[in-house]
């Protein structure tokens, strides 16, 4: 009964570039419509843990992994499941804004088109509610065929939410999302963050422990590739378990 | 004393200042040279050609389609000349077009990055291959190959020319546009697989969209090889001044521009108005090349606006672009239908439509993993059928050529023209022709890269001669070829001679050294520059010492580049300094020389029974030419792997 509330969880996870493991016997449950933070120093494994859920590591070569992940309790890391639809179901934000050489509009209905969808007003109405979704709507609604490449940084780490949200994910990756924008433009996404779990269950990766002290309602402190606390926000924070997690916390190292 | 060293130190400066100056104004001259030389050409084309054209009347030399100079009652239509020329094109980019892309595909996003690295180096240097000798393969294997199979009186057709000039443009369309998709940013491929895309929706829907602007270029450096070849059409098409009929009749022997000009100016009477009319020719073909380029440079601003981002609303609304694009399809299918209707008659066409309407029918119903691998297995083939075209031209002429290589063949003059003896005095020739052209283009090249670069701010004079040398690089070598016969050989009168050839090769590699050497001091950084100005060292000083020898490498292969290009070219020495058999070496630069594809040519078209001299010399000037090309990539690898900063 438990798995039900835990969106995405993994058993034993070890994985490997090469000969290098970068992580080890990771076991961690990330409970649904709630956003959990992963925190660490550089190297880590953070993010390596956050793009083993939709797969994105398939994409480095000679990476191989041992151990079992569960989407909603169901396994995901065999060769017979569908990346393709896993990773409609599991978006993803990167840490570099990456819109494509399109207009806003195309951006963002690029997703559902790419899943088979023709009708204009359909896609017309996707396109309006994602931007609003991404709190961008207001902004955009007057220049909708604009390049998004002339857009302002936050702007089109926004847009990239909103083309994130555009396939109707459940599950929302962001990998350090905020590492390439000015303060206000990061308290915008954060406030978005915020929202989104209202709906999505947020899984964000960030360096800075102020941004999952604010964001977040789960922490998981990770070092050297292994999970080394995983708990609430405010435990993590307030009175960590383990003496590293401590050390890192109160800044005595990372 | 102290006042004596002031003295000095001012006069010293003095100097200094005025050697700069000087040495700024020999730059610029170098820089000029370009610009100097396009507008010769435009001149000489215009003084000799214009004449002829009023004479004749713009209507009747552009409009009338029946072109006999050299008949009793002479016409001089050129009509169906600049037909045979854009049907020419038309079909060799219908075939270059599909299967460079495709490769280019596979090859960056499909393929192994092993067969990546191995194939690369391999069709780069495959667009080294001179045209004379694409050519030669043409008239010796594809036109009988194509008579045979298809059963016709002549295998020179229009069909013959545009797979020819397919061929010779696919290496340029496959590594320009295979550059343009792998450097596309890795972030925007994992934005869209993690978006739940398949790798060919990837493909298609982001990779190829932001690779546009350089599969464009791709397309036009295609285009523009294919407009203003010479050689390798002349061999192949036929060379019937006439429409074909129908007009979609792609068995129909057909002459372009270039071929007229390279068949009949070397025989025509000076002054006559044949000779002018060509000249008049030769500036339509200029003007054609011209409008291409340039509507070319419009579209490429333009995809690149659309990318980077302006206010302006987009080129077209998005359901007028896909209007355009089913109009576009349409047109295309119905082409392909009339092209292969000559070729496998109408029963054939049956079957084909029949197998596409499946095709059609069969992707609506299929899965996007079903579709994904069926759109890679055609890429997959695309690839196979450019590699195997290319692999046969190569093993073609080696395995023919091998048997006449002897040292005698090697360091011999020809005997009994050509049919026996060696080639000795063409390689010679060769040589002393490139080592002449590259000595003079060097310097100036080099010069001009260096004042554009290291002298000048942007402005009205660097555009000007930027767009010399951009007009100067689209330039038909065959229009280098009238040129010079008409200002060096006659004007000048330099006579035919090596000097002569030299100088047309200068003019036409100038260039590339301009362009290559140009990217090379770019990629120097202001850092070092600025070290060593901090230091007091002069202008002058830091590019000598300090910004020169970091852009070395570049120059160097940029200069290979145009080593290589002279090396293999005929149609701008046509009528500036070849002859077919001379026994003995030139003693002077004013004496005419043998040279290897000139050679290759005569033998090929106007000697019969000199099998094994036909591929011997073929081989040697492969050989020759790949080489040179072999090692710019060498090198050009080597200064990528180690660059200091």
């Amino acid at each position: 009964m438990k798995q039900q509330n835990n969106a995405l969880e993994t058993q034993t996870l070890n994985l490997y570039y090469g000969s290098t493991q970068a992580l080890i016997d990771v076991d961690i449950q990330i409970p649904k419509n709630k956003v959990t933070a992963l925190i660490g120093p550089s190297g880590c494994g953070k993010s390596t843990l956050l793009r083993c859920f939709n797969r994105m590591n398939d994409l480095i070569p000679d990476c191989s992994l041992s151990g079992s992940i569960l989407y909603h309790g169901e396994e995901i890391t065999g060769r017979s499941t569908d990346v393709v639809e896993l990773r409609k179901r599991i978006g993803m934000v990167f840490q570099q804004p990456n819109p494509f050489p399109k207009s806003i509009y195309e951006n963002v209905i690029y997703g559902p088109k790419v899943h088979g969808m023709k009708d204009r007003k359909e896609l017309d109405a996707i396109a309006e509610k994602s931007l609003k979704g991404a709190a961008i709507w207001e902004e955009v609604k007057d220049r909708l065929h604009d390049a998004a490449r002339g857009l302002s940084g936050g702007q089109q780490q926004r847009l990239c939410i909103a083309r994130t949200l555009s396939v109707d994910p459940d599950i929302i990756l962001m990998d350090e999302p905020c590492s390439a924008l000015d303060p206000i433009a990061t308290a915008k996404i954060e406030n978005l963050i915020t929202e989104l779990k209202e709906e999505y269950t947020v899984v964000i990766v960030t360096h800075n422990m102020q941004q999952a002290a604010r964001v977040s309602d789960y922490t998981g402190f990770m070092y050297m590739g292994r999970l080394i606390e995983f708990d609430t926000t405010s435990v993590i924070f307030e009175r960590p378990k383990e003496e590293l997690t401590e050390n890192y916390i109160t800044g005595r190292f990372g | 004393m102290q006042k004596n060293r002031c003295e000095s130190q001012i006069t010293d400066l003095f100097t200094r200042q005025n050697k700069e100056k000087a040495i700024s104004g020999i730059w610029l001259g170098t820089a000029l040279v370009a610009v100097i030389t396009i507008i010769l050409i435009l001149g000489f084309l215009l003084k000799e050609g214009l004449p002829a054209i009023l004479e004749i009347g713009i209507p009747a030399f552009i409009f009338n389609e029946i072109w006999t100079p050299t008949s009793e009652t002479p016409s001089y239509g050129i009509y169906s000349l600049i037909i045979g020329t854009i049907l020419v094109t038309i079909g060799a980019i219908a075939i270059a077009v599909p299967l460079g892309i495709g490769s280019a595909i596979f090859i960056a996003e499909v393929a192994p990055p092993k067969f990546r690295e191995a194939v690369k180096p391999a069709i780069e240097l495959l667009a080294g291959i001179p045209s004379v000798v694409y050519g030669f393969f043409g008239l010796v294997v594809l036109t009988h190959w194509l008579r045979i199979s298809l059963d016709l009186s002549s295998g020179a057709t229009w069909l013959a020319g545009s797979i020819i000039l397919g061929i010779m443009a696919l290496p340029t369309i496959v590594s320009v546009s295979e550059d343009a998709i792998s450097s596309v940013p890795k972030d925007f491929r994992s934005a869209s697989l993690a978006l739940g895309a398949t790798r060919w929706q990837t493909i298609t829907g982001v990779l190829i969209p932001s690779a546009l602007s350089g599969i464009t270029a791709a397309i036009i450096l295609g285009l523009g090889r294919a407009i203003g070849e010479t050689m390798a059409v002349l061999m192949v098409t036929g060379n019937a001044a006439i429409i074909p009929d129908p007009i979609y009749n792609i068995l129909s022997p057909i002459r372009t521009l270039t071929a007229t000009l390279g068949i009949e100016m070397g025989e025509v009477a000076i002054g006559s108005t044949h000779y002018h009319a060509l000249f008049g020719m030769a500036l339509v073909l200029l003007l054609i090349t011209l409008i291409v380029n340039l509507s070319a440079t419009v579209i490429l601003a333009r995809i690149r606006e659309g990318q980077i981002g302006s206010s302006r609303a987009p080129f077209l609304s998005h359901d007028h672009q896909n209007q355009i694009k089913s109009i576009l399809l349409l047109v295309i299918l119905a082409g392909l239908c009339l092209f292969s209707y000559q070729v496998v008659g109408i029963f054939g066409i049956a079957i084909l439509t029949a197998i596409l309407a499946l095709c059609y029918g069969g992707l609506r119903i299929l899965s996007r993993q079903s579709k994904e691998k069926i759109a890679f297995a055609i890429v997959t083939s695309a690839t196979a059928l450019v590699l195997f075209a290319l692999v046969a031209i190569i093993f073609d002429i080696v395995s023919n050529g091998l048997p006449a290589i002897t040292w005698e063949f090697l360091t011999e003059g020809p005997r009994n023209l050509g049919r026996s003896g060696g080639i000795f005095p063409a390689i010679i020739g060769t040589l002393y022709l490139v080592i002449g052209a590259i000595a003079i283009a060097l310097p100036i090249g080099v010069g001009a890269a260096i004042y554009l670069n290291e002298y000048t701010l942007e402005g009205r004079l660097t555009r000007i001669i930027r767009a010399g040398n951009d007009l100067l690089n689209g330039t038909p070598s065959i229009v280098f070829g009238l040129f010079g016969f008409a200002f060096l050989v006659i004007f000048v009168g330099l006579g035919v001679s090596l000097l002569a050839g030299q100088i047309t090769l200068t003019l036409m590699i100038l260039p590339t050294i301009i362009r290559t050497s140009e990217e090379a001091l770019k990629s120097v950084p202001d850092s070092l520059r600025h070290g060593s100005l901090a230091l007091g060292a002069t202008r002058w000083h830091t590019i000598l010492r300090v910004v020169l020898p970091a852009a070395a490498p570049g120059i160097l292969t940029g200069t290979i580049l145009g080593i290589g290009r002279a090396a293999g070219e005929t149609a701008p020495l046509l009528f500036t300094a070849v002859v077919f058999s001379k026994r003995y070496l030139p003693t002077s630069v004013f004496e005419p020389v043998m040279a290897l594809p000139y050679h290759l040519f005569i033998l090929a078209t106007n000697v019969p029974g000199a099998d094994t001299q036909k591929y011997g010399t073929a081989l040697v000037l492969l050989v020759l030419v790949t080489g040179i090309y072999a090692v710019a990539i060498l090198m050009r690898r080597h200064a990528q792997k180690t660059v200091r900063w």
